[in-house]
């Protein structure tokens, strides 16, 4: 298989071509915009057959990619930071439709042009699947594995992969582009169930609306909203399932698909990462571990729906967990710490949980920063009293400086 | 431009299977019924927002209000991969629909040359949440938002020229009508059938509930609405060739449009003469136009 050097961008175009896209759209918006371009080149040279529809803003990207999947054709879509708001609206058309479109969010903030996962985490509850990554390759991988895990029978939902923008956007890494054929042979082609095309509709004529899975009636209006949960929280085992065989057929996986595991055992205290913070945090791992402190890294790629299970059996052998948002839900908090300790509280026997804000507004977060999170977690963890649970740490600060 | 018919050659097959929970008189419903006959069961058709005035026989789907024009894009474009080029496209939305909230996705869609038929029943008002003004209000109407006072004098400033917007994006065919005027209609749906790329025709449909007249009145009030001048009917071909497809030798007074309906009743002569103006200086341009048959921006 080919190696190449490529920005996380490339890369996800290459998923997208590999995965033999029949319908894109997208509306330019750094840091995203140059997948636009690789995807118009790959249009342009024959390498991908495929409808790019350019329309004029990201609201009609989502409603292009949405009619179109519902018409038969798989989809992409992909954004960042304020047009992924401003396609709110159509996103819920698109999970309450159980449309297996998938959509690449390149992270850029709420509040500035640089990264954090505000922009996605704010779609927390559109229904649809949420994936973060951590590298370029992940990237690739990740797009294919989207398209078996969207359009499985089981799932039939939307899944938006984020990776961090700039960071990842802009940067050139190694990425393995796999043959066609063995995508083919692992991706089958797309079908919209129910079909919308006149010969398969019903005689009885109708106008449309019905038919679609996932949608209530006037009987139980609550249907489609407990269909629609059901749904996502039933995503897991699949997620998990394409994850294995996505490494069976290409020789990589990400951990279960849900979360990635690193050097947890025997470890007292975990953190937890997401996106390319995650890369840091092995880094920092590594230096701790062989400074002789028990600690490991769960990264979390999953984040909708959110990996409970996983956390409660992790949570049995540790003290402490620490949780790195780069969120943060105005009022609420991170959005990863709240998640934990909900998964967590039915435990008799729990460990601390701690938050701690990082990486906001595309804020640097270094191998020392982690480690300084890293041993709070750890001190918690051997029962040692600390001032708060939660804090905004001074990121970039060395030691003795502060 | 579209070929005359008669009216023994309209379709008898009938697409629309329910009156849906239309009004009496309603004239969206009326404009459905035609529609439908001549576009056929190979259909895809969308819809928005808007009043349930109908329930055809054919495949769709409701969609976001303000995407009409990406509803009709992603299906076609679906299709176009899918190698269904034969399926009709269409987009059946109000005047919100087309006219304000929809504006930008359709305009869009008209930029692009999207191989979609766009048809907007226009009854003037936001009647399905119970008549508030639109973009496609007319000058001085009265609705729930533009009420009389002595500080209101219905909608202030006049309706949108919304098909020579879409004639300025140089599409292949625009079109003006009226259920009042079946054969025109229909044959101006059938020519645009045959047209590839971005079609829109915008149908004047008298709302008895917003436009406050008696329900058995919907067809005078149409007839009126295009013998005045008020809503003269004309195509447009490629955003340049023009032609005005009814032209009395003489228009009857704006007045006589008006006077039927509850929305006007509050109107000074000096409002009746402003529109009468108004009214005839549109319809010589459009006689203008005729002549030369072109638009003239």
């Amino acid at each position: 298989m080919p190696f190449e050097v490529m920005v996380g961008n490339k890369a996800c175009a290459h998923g997208v071509r590999l995965s033999r896209v029949q319908v894109a759209s997208a509306y330019p918006v750094t840091p995203q915009t140059t997948i636009t371009e690789y995807l118009s080149e790959f249009v342009a040279s024959g390498q991908l057959k495929c409808e790019f529809v350019n329309v004029e803003g990201e609201l009609s990207t989502q409603a292009v990619v949405k009619a179109a999947s519902r018409a038969g054709a798989r989809t992409f879509v992909c954004t960042s930071g304020p047009g992924q708001l401003y396609m709110h609206h159509p996103m819920h058309g698109t999970s309450s439709g159980r449309l297996p479109v998938v959509m690449a969010t390149v992270h850029r903030g709420n509040k500035s042009m640089q990264p954090d996962h505000t922009d996605l985490m704010s779609q927390m509850w559109t229904g649809w699947i949420q994936w973060y990554c951590e590298n370029n390759q992940e990237v690739l991988d990740s797009v294919i594995m989207a398209y078996r895990t969207a359009e499985d029978m089981r799932v039939r939902l939307p899944i938006a992969l984020g990776y961090d923008g700039y960071i990842l956007s802009y940067t050139a890494e190694t990425v393995e582009i796999p043959e066609q054929e063995d995508v083919d042979e692992f991706l089958p082609p797309y079908k919209a169930v129910p079909s919308i095309l006149p010969e398969d509709y019903g005689a009885g004529g109708g106008r449309g609306r019905g038919g679609m899975p996932g949608m209530g009636g006037a009987r139980d209006p609550q249907a489609g909203w407990r269909m629609h949960h059901e749904a996502v929280v039933n995503a897991k085992p699949v997620i998990t399932e394409i994850n294995e065989l996505y490494g069976k057929k290409f020789g990589r996986k990400y951990g279960n698909g849900l979360v990635d595991e690193y050097r947890t055992e025997g470890a007292e205290a975990v953190i937890v990462a997401m996106g390319t913070i995650a890369s840091t945090a092995r880094a920092t791992i590594d230096k701790m571990r062989s400074d002789g402190k028990p600690v490991g890294l769960v990264k979390l790629k999953t984040f909708v729906p959110f990996p409970r299970e996983e956390f409660q059996r992790i949570a049995k052998n540790v003290h402490a967990i620490g949780m790195i948002d780069r969120n943060c839900c105005l009022g609420q908090g991170g959005a990863g710490y709240s998640e934990i300790r909900n998964s967590l509280y039915e435990m008799e026997d729990r460990p601390k949980i701690l938050g701690f804000y990082a990486g906001l507004a595309g804020a640097e977060v270094r191998v020392a920063d982690i480690e300084k999170m890293a041993d709070k977690t750890l001190k918690v963890a051997k029962g040692e009293k600390v001032e708060s649970l939660v804090e905004w740490p001074r990121l970039g600060v060395a030691e003795g400086e502060e | 431009m579209s070929k005359p018919i008669t009216l023994q050659q309209i379709p008898l097959e009938e697409l629309v299977i329910a009156p849906g929970s239309a009004c009496q008189g309603c004239g969206p419903a009326l404009a459905a019924r035609l529609v439908f006959k001549v576009l056929g069961p190979n259909t895809i058709r969308h819809s928005v927002p808007c009043c349930p005035d109908n329930v055809t026989r054919t495949p769709g789907s409701g969609g976001e209000f303000e995407a009409g024009g990406d509803h009709v894009t992603g299906t076609w474009r679906a299709l176009k991969a899918l190698g269904r080029e034969d399926i009709n496209v269409v987009g059946f939305y109000g005047d919100g629909g087309t006219y304000d909230i929809g504006f930008q996705s359709i305009s869009g869609a008209a930029e692009r040359n999207e191989n979609v038929f766009i048809i907007c029943k226009d009854n003037e008002a936001y009647m399905n949440t119970g008549g508030q003004r639109s973009g496609a209000t007319p000058l001085y109407a009265m609705t729930t938002t533009t009420p009389i006072g002595p500080y209101g004098r219905g909608k202030p400033t006049p309706k949108k020229n919304l098909p020579m917007i879409f004639a300025a994006h140089y599409v292949p065919y625009v079109a003006t009508a009226s259920i009042a005027f079946p054969t025109d209609l229909i044959a101006k749906v059938q020519y645009a059938k045959g047209v590839k790329g971005f079609k829109i025709m915008i149908i004047n449909t008298p709302c008895p509930t917003g436009w406050r007249f008696d329900p058995s009145k919907t067809i005078e009030v149409g007839r009126l609405a295009v013998q005045t001048g008020f809503w003269p009917l004309y195509e447009i071909v490629d955003g340049q060739k023009f032609k005005l497809n009814y032209k009395p030798k003489e228009l009857k007074p704006v007045s006589e449009y008006l006077k039927g309906q509850g929305r006007y009743r509050h109107l000074t002569e000096a409002e009746t003469a402003d529109l009468q103006k108004r009214t005839t200086d549109h319809w010589e341009k459009l006689l203008k136009m005729d002549e030369r048959g072109e638009v003239l921006f």
